[in-house]
């Protein structure tokens, strides 16, 4: 049956012949604009961490920081350099290697989410077990969870082909999979992830060409979960509270909200300069993870924010348009998968800064400080860079 | 249909759905949605941008007082009665004690050994780690600050710290507490003068404004910080003087004890010409520097009342403090009684209804037309046929009622609101009570004066003593009411004067022809025999003044026995008034040495208070004829001269020689010792050669005797007295009191001060 389904993939697919499976063209050159995009980003994203975080690492007591202003800086520029080497040897490998290892991945993946909820193995932090700590740095498995979850779908799209429109291809074993996923992560618990996964997984199938109805049936029963989740969760209740009133309670449920609206507005149109946030003085907490775009809009203002974001919209366009242009299958899935995934991350990072959408726990790709989860960042772009190089040239 | 839809999926329209899929992605993740977050920022960023800087501003800047130095309090020769020192808190960030990875144990153990306190309550507020302020010892003094400051030092101890902080110093204790008055914690007055010039004397703090963390320290790299000055308090110059109320205190603490005064006492000294306050004391006194304990007797009070709760307790504490913090001699009201006469005396002289020539007959009572019974004098007999002078000497009621009538109720009244005994005296300090006084409706009814007679004698209304000293001075000064006052200067940090006080005149009552008329004849009360002032009697220098002995009416209704204000007023001198006392004495107690009444009690105290301030204010004595003799004199160094020479000395100061112990060439001891002040004529042994005799002696009764008598009788037994209290020429005038009691062993040659008063002068008026 597989067999089949292989063979079908090779020879019926006229359009989207795999040439990178066959290894039968010379492959063109990265993307220059997607990777200057990047780059930038990264670089900023470096020199607002130092910004950001020096308050914290000199003050904080009871930090890994020892009072070093430059702790945390030097970390993510270390970290920084290693990402630019691990999206540049990401994008030498033909994407033929990606859709191999894509179940490896995908098994990896559910193992180590696995293996995350054994204590000793998996590190305790605030009642959630996230973090597996490898002694020089600690990393997150729902981060590689997220590219294995692109990776897989694309290749299960690719062999699904057209039966993507029946639930028993199409939905069964995708919900599979993420049900699983999801199980692995409430253990966890970790909502954000769930979130952006389930997202990630849905934006699969919708490119896979699930139809639509199922959409609107999912959004159905999703609202009604999120109804049911409102109606029995407190604390649920209480970041729904605390989102539309964040004031009522400045000082405890709504604290976070208050102080990162404090930087963004008091940023005003050119900001306090860089370097100058004064928010950043301890009164705003995750300055230099979840909520360092409260900090850029505080020194940068609306001019440097908006600035910041064009380059996103930007970087996520070209991320699209390059997935649009790739001539397989599976490159356009992953290639789009990670774009979308980058845009979530983007978009919901910024949209709770701001107090759009409930606070929840979501890091600014390439700006919030964390080691592997920007080399797992960088990793993801280096595909996109390395699908870049199997689109022809314009003639 | 089926087929139909097979085909559809083609890999072309495949290819094209997922590029138009890709498509709708890219513009909602890639455009629609940073549209929306951009407006969101514009929102935040541009339109409410104003709220959120000063809502931030206001959490980022962190206000510290620079507290201003709190003035000093002086009295008018710039003794320092209340003062402001630095002092130092003492307090640890342990915060800092872990991020410099400091030893607690050492901050603990170093800390309680300076401050002496214990190690285990410093050691747990180390463990406080989130802290960056725990306070460890508040208001420490230099000394110790300076060593917790070394200890830091020696140990690089970034986690330790000292804070400046000021602490109000009282030197002089008790001496004027209802007057100067204290602070609270916060440094700012509560009472007394602290508080009436708390804002003179507190000056404006400072402040620095400057951006902090979060914790509450500097933000790092940030110098916006902004100075405000502190403006240091004024001082205050006051007319009170130190020494005079020195001896107003002292004086009335003898008397509550020789009288045995249940309720206390209250003394006012004025001086007359300007209105100013030289003393004022209210006795039950307390320390301001330590104003929240009460005297032992209150506390066993307190201790042993029968209560059910602790609350109740405190409520009787917290009774006994505001007891122990009220000024009585500003805002107690009393019924003035006799010495309320001097007022009737000069409406009467002024209004022009009586005359020094004008007579009176009193047969030991009067009637008064709205009266039932008639109105009693205090000596139920009559004085008979008075003139205007011994009417004052006798405090004649009935004659006084007489003047009161003659004057006129509407008249009368006008005086009394003319002299502001309507109206609080405007005194520079709070507590100042109000007078009690019949509406013009009632005093005024013709049909029924017995308002009138009564007022006229100082009954049946109530004023402050402050009013009636006030009201005195008017009378003794050449007429002119003066508002009386506490500061006299105002003095800028920097030690410039910022304002001086001027005596203020509210208006001239009686003229000065009035006034000089009032003054002799009250003269006569104390330096006549027959006076019923005459315990106030000070040899040498013309003391005027008025008694008075009230009842408390209301007390004698209510509990059914009697209780006196015993009250003199004197000045001096007569013919040109410096000083005014004035000295309430409450409720004396059966343990009194001699009866309860004006005369016999506040008179001589008076007496006292005068004899030590007159000289003190550099008014020297004159002495009459034979009065030098009553006075108590200083006996001469003798010891190296010959017998011979002694001899001559003695006379000369008014000595005489007992014997001469011993055939040495030159004196080698003497009895008493040289600059002892011992009664004039006393007899003095000179010993050349021999040793004085130690052998101890049994004191003698000395009361009840005559000054003379009482002087040979200690002789007799090897001792010496001096007199206090009145010291004039009368056969009615006899020892009271004597300072070491009968039957005590002395050494031969102690001085014995002897209490002189006419005991003849116990009576209400």
């Amino acid at each position: 049956m597989a067999a089949k389904v292989e063979n079908a993939t090779s020879y019926e697919n006229t359009r989207l012949a795999d040439y990178t499976y066959d290894n039968s063209i010379e492959r063109g050159s990265v993307d220059v604009p997607f990777a200057m995009l990047t780059l930038l980003l990264l670089a900023v994203g470096v020199v607002m961490v130092l910004s950001a975080s020096f308050a914290r690492a000199y003050y904080d007591p009871s930090s890994e920081t020892g009072g070093n202003a430059t702790y945390y800086f030097v970390r993510q520029a270390l970290f920084a350099l290693c990402g630019i080497g691990v999206m540049f040897v990401c994008s030498r490998f033909p994407m033929s290697f990606y859709r191999h290892i894509s179940g490896i991945v995908m098994l990896v993946s559910l193992a180590l989410l696995t293996l995350v909820l054994v204590p000793g193995i998996g590190e305790k932090v605030n009642g959630a077990r996230r973090w597996i700590n490898l002694g020089f740095t600690t990393f997150q498995p729902s981060e590689i969870a997220k590219i294995g979850v692109i990776m897989f779908f694309a290749v299960l799209i690719c062999r699904f082909k057209d039966k993507m429109n029946t639930p028993k291809y199409g939905i069964v074993p995708f919900a599979a999979v993420l049900g699983v996923v999801c199980l692995l992560l409430v253990l966890e618990p970790h909502m954000s992830a769930i979130i952006i996964i389930l997202a990630i997984g849905l934006v699969m199938l919708f490119l896979g060409g699930l139809p639509l109805y199922w959409f609107i049936g999912g959004g159905t029963i999703g609202a009604a979960l999120m109804g049911i989740g409102y109606a029995l969760f407190p604390y649920v209740r209480d970041r729904f509270t605390a989102w539309l009133n964040p004031f009522a309670d400045a000082s405890d449920a709504g604290y976070q909200i208050v102080q990162s609206l404090y930087s963004i507005g008091s940023g005003g149109l050119l900001g306090l300069g860089l370097g100058n946030s004064r928010q950043k003085y301890l009164y705003l907490p995750e300055e230099h993870n979840d909520f360092i775009f409260s900090v850029v809009c505080e020194e940068l203002g609306f001019i440097g924010a908006i600035l910041i974001l064009a380059l996103f919209a930007m970087l996520i366009i070209r991320g699209y348009w390059l997935s649009m242009h790739v001539r397989d299958r599976y490159s356009a899935l992953v290639g789009a998968g990670i774009t979308t995934h980058l845009a979530m991350q983007v978009i919901l990072n910024v949209a709770v800064c701001t107090n759009s959408v409930p606070c929840t726990g979501i890091s600014l790709p390439l700006f919030s400080y964390g080691g592997t989860a920007l080399l797992l960042q960088m990793a993801e772009l280096g595909i996109i860079l390395s699908l870049s190089r199997d689109i022809p040239e314009k003639r | 249909m089926f087929r139909k839809r097979r085909e559809n999926a083609t890999p072309d329209s495949q290819n094209s759905m997922m590029l138009r899929r890709t498509l709708f992605l890219m513009t909602v993740c890639g455009i629609v949605a940073f549209i929306l977050l951009g407006a969101r920022l514009f929102q935040l960023q541009i339109l409410d941008h104003d709220m959120y800087e000063s809502a931030a501003v206001e959490q980022q800047l962190r206000q510290t007082n620079v507290p201003a130095k709190r003035g000093t309090i002086y009295d008018r020769n710039m003794n320092i009665l209340a003062m402001s020192a630095s002092v130092s808190n003492i307090y640890i960030s342990p915060a800092e004690i872990v991020m410099y990875d400091e030893d607690p144990a050492l901050i603990a153990s170093g800390l309680s050994s300076i401050l002496e306190m214990d190690y285990a309550e410093i050691f747990e507020k180390t463990t406080h780690t989130e802290s960056w302020y725990t306070t460890i010892a508040r208001k420490v003094e230099d000394d110790v600050a300076d060593r917790v400051r070394a200890f830091k030092e020696e140990n690089d101890l970034l986690g330790v710290k000292i804070e400046e902080a000021s602490k109000r110093y009282y030197p002089y204790g008790s001496l004027a507490c209802h007057v100067v008055g204290f602070v609270g914690s916060d440094d700012h007055g509560l009472s007394g003068l602290e508080f009436y010039y708390d804002d003179l004397l507190s000056g404006v703090d400072g402040r620095i404004v400057r951006a902090t963390n979060a914790y509450g320290t500097d933000m790092l790299f940030t110098d916006f910080e902004d100075y405000y000055d502190a403006e240091d308090g004024k001082s205050i110059v006051l007319t009170i003087d130190e020494t005079v109320q020195y001896y107003l205190e002292n004086h009335l603490e003898t008397a509550a004890e020789q009288y045995d005064l249940q309720d206390g006492a209250a003394g006012i000294v004025m001086d007359v010409n300007t209105g100013g306050v030289l003393g004022m004391a209210s006795l039950g006194g307390f320390d301001l520097n330590d104003y929240l304990t009460i005297s032992e007797e209150a506390q066993q009070r307190v201790n042993s009342a029968d209560v059910h709760s602790e609350e109740e307790r405190n409520t009787l504490l917290e009774a006994e403090r505001q007891e122990q913090w009220r000024n009585k001699a500003l805002s107690d009201t009393y019924e003035p009684g006799s010495v309320f006469k001097i007022i009737t005396l000069a409406a009467g002289l002024e209004s022009g209804a009586v005359t020094t020539s004008s007579t009176f007959y009193c047969g030991g009572s009067i009637d008064v037309l709205g009266r039932t019974d008639p109105l009693n004098c205090a000596n139920i007999y009559g004085h008979g046929n008075l003139t205007l002078q011994e009417a004052a000497m006798y405090s004649c009621n009935v004659a006084f009622v007489t003047i009161g009538l003659w004057v006129g109720a509407e008249r009368f009244y006008d005086f009394v609101r003319a002299f502001g005994l309507f109206d609080k005296t405007g005194l520079d300090l709070t507590g100042e009570s109000g007078s009690l006084w019949w509406s013009e409706d009632v005093f005024f009814n013709k049909g029924n004066l017995s308002q009138l007679a009564a007022a006229s004698f100082g009954q049946t209304f109530t004023i402050t003593p402050m009013q009636l000293i006030t009201a005195v001075s008017a009378v003794t000064n050449g007429g002119y009411l003066l508002e009386p006052y506490f500061v006299k200067e105002v003095i800028n940090a920097d030690g410039t004067v910022a304002s001086q006080r001027e005596p203020k005149v509210i208006r001239q009552v009686i003229s000065e022809q009035t006034s000089k008329t009032c003054c002799d004849i009250l003269e006569h009360v104390v330096g006549e025999k027959d006076g019923t002032g005459v315990n106030a009697y000070v040899p040498g220098y013309r003391v005027a003044g008025k008694t008075g002995t009230s009842e408390d009416v209301v007390y004698e209704a209510t509990h059914g026995e009697k209780k006196y204000i015993c009250s003199f007023l004197g000045f001096a001198p007569a013919d040109d008034p410096q000083v005014a006392v004035l000295v309430l004495l409450e409720n004396p107690g059966p343990d009194s040495i001699v009866g309860a009444s004006g005369g016999q009690m506040a008179a001589p105290t008076v007496g006292a208070v005068l004899r030590d301030v007159l000289p003190y204010l550099g008014v020297d004595p004159v002495y009459g004829e034979g009065e030098e003799a009553l006075v108590d004199q200083r006996v001469p160094r003798l010891v190296g001269k010959t017998p011979q020479e002694a001899e001559a000395l003695l006379k000369e100061a008014g000595f005489t020689l007992k014997s001469t112990v011993g055939s040495g060439a030159a004196v080698t001891a003497q009895m008493p010792a040289a600059n002892a002040r011992v009664a004039a004529g006393s007899e003095i042994v000179l010993y050349c050669g021999e040793e004085p005799d130690t052998e101890p002696v049994t004191v003698p009764d000395l009361l009840g005797l005559s000054y003379e008598v009482a002087r040979v009788r200690a002789g007799m037994y090897g001792l010496y007295v001096r007199g206090e209290g009145t010291m004039m020429e009368s056969d009615y005038i006899l020892t009271v009191d004597q300072s070491v009691e009968e039957g005590q062993l002395v050494a031969p040659g102690t001085v014995i001060t002897v209490t002189l008063s006419d005991w003849t002068k116990t009576g209400i008026f």
